[in-house]
């Protein structure tokens, strides 16, 4: 197979595109699809400093990258989920990335905080890992965003976890989820930070070969949490739709926003956002979910 | 290879030493690839 653009021997193929590149015009694609994205949503501005959310899996270190060889200042924030090794190679590779970089990178170590991981504060609440992570992340990356003045949070969603997040809020018609699901949403509240994704248009595993091809060390395994996940449901769905359609996953998400430009006059308002009881930071009951989770735990934040 | 496993194309990339192999490539008998999952679960 040669590539679209130079015909020179093509290391990955496109189906969706009806495509296929060699390794520098597939830098270029990429770069140009993100550059695309950050401008079309008007993410952030060159004279901004972009928070960016690494776990140290391929997309947030490739998110992370992009970002710098297309000129934007940015600082890095790593979560320690304290998940047994998976959390330690994480980290790790998270800080080894940063430090040959010389990026800067703010770690915040759940364990530290709470004497506790993930895994054990799940258990402790009886609910699903997933379902806490997700509140401990969004709570933290926030909150530490905004305690060093950075004014944007952008996070390494691709184009398949948005779809699959969209299938997901389609099957359970979830309104509320579909009017906030975007790739960019605003702050609605002081000591809350804008969240952009600017790899949305890209598949995760355009990300994955890019990663591969610019020699990123990122972490393979998958989170020992993730095992059965709703969200690796939907993306097998439509993995088996795009294998017989290739572009189904790429319409059926840039579709949708495209429809969304339209809903967005009849959207529902935000609702009223008050400062937690407890902590002080925006949340819409009195007592926000972070607060009510450690709570549970009997742990003063 | 992806297809006599019938493992899902974009579900994982084949890698052979530094360089990735498209998905319409053949792979020789004595060659030693690397078939990386790239989905993830979050």
């Amino acid at each position: 197979v040669r590539c679209r653009k130079c015909s020179s021997r093509a290391v990955i193929g496109l189906p969706r595109h009806n495509s296929a590149f060699c390794s520098a015009c597939f830098d270029e694609y990429v770069l140009d699809q993100v550059q695309r994205a950050i401008k079309s949503h008007r993410m952030f501005g060159r004279d901004e400093v972009i928070a960016v959310a690494v776990s140290g899996g391929k997309d947030s270190l490739a998110l992370w990258e992009i970002l710098a060889r297309l000129g934007y200042r940015s600082t890095g924030l790593h979560i320690d989920l304290g998940i047994g090794a998976y959390s330690e190679v994480s980290r790790k590779k998270t800080e080894a990335f940063a430090q040959a970089r010389s990026l800067s990178l703010t770690v915040h170590a759940l364990r530290e905080e709470h004497g506790l991981g993930l895994s054990e504060i799940a258990d402790g609440l009886h609910r699903p890992a997933c379902s806490a992570c997700g509140v401990i992340k969004r709570y933290n990356m926030n909150a530490i965003a905004a305690e060093h003045g950075l004014p944007v949070l952008a996070t390494g969603h691709n184009l398949d976890d948005e779809a699959a997040r969209l299938l997901g809020n389609v099957l359970h018609w979830q309104d509320d989820y579909l009017d906030k699901q975007s790739p960019a949403l605003p702050a609605s509240h002081p000591k809350l930070v804008r969240k952009v994704k600017p790899l949305y248009r890209l598949a995760e595993r355009e990300i994955a070969a890019w990663a591969v091809l610019h020699k990123i060390d990122y972490i393979v395994d998958e989170c020992p949490n993730s095992q059965g996940s709703k969200m690796l449901i939907y993306k097998d769905a439509l993995n088996r739709l795009e294998a017989a359609a290739p572009g189904t996953k790429h319409h059926f998400y840039l579709q949708f926003l495209d429809r969304q430009k339209t809903r967005a006059s009849h959207a529902a308002p935000s609702p009223d956002l008050r400062e937690c009881a407890s902590c002080g930071q925006p949340s819409t009951a009195e007592v926000c979910s972070y607060c009510k989770l450690v709570s549970t735990l009997k742990v003063v934040p | 290879v992806l297809h006599e496993l019938e493992i899902l194309p974009d579900t994982v990339l084949v890698i052979r030493g530094d360089e990735l192999i498209p998905e319409d490539e053949m792979v020789r008998d004595e060659d030693t690839i690397e078939v990386r999952p790239v989905i993830s679960g979050g």
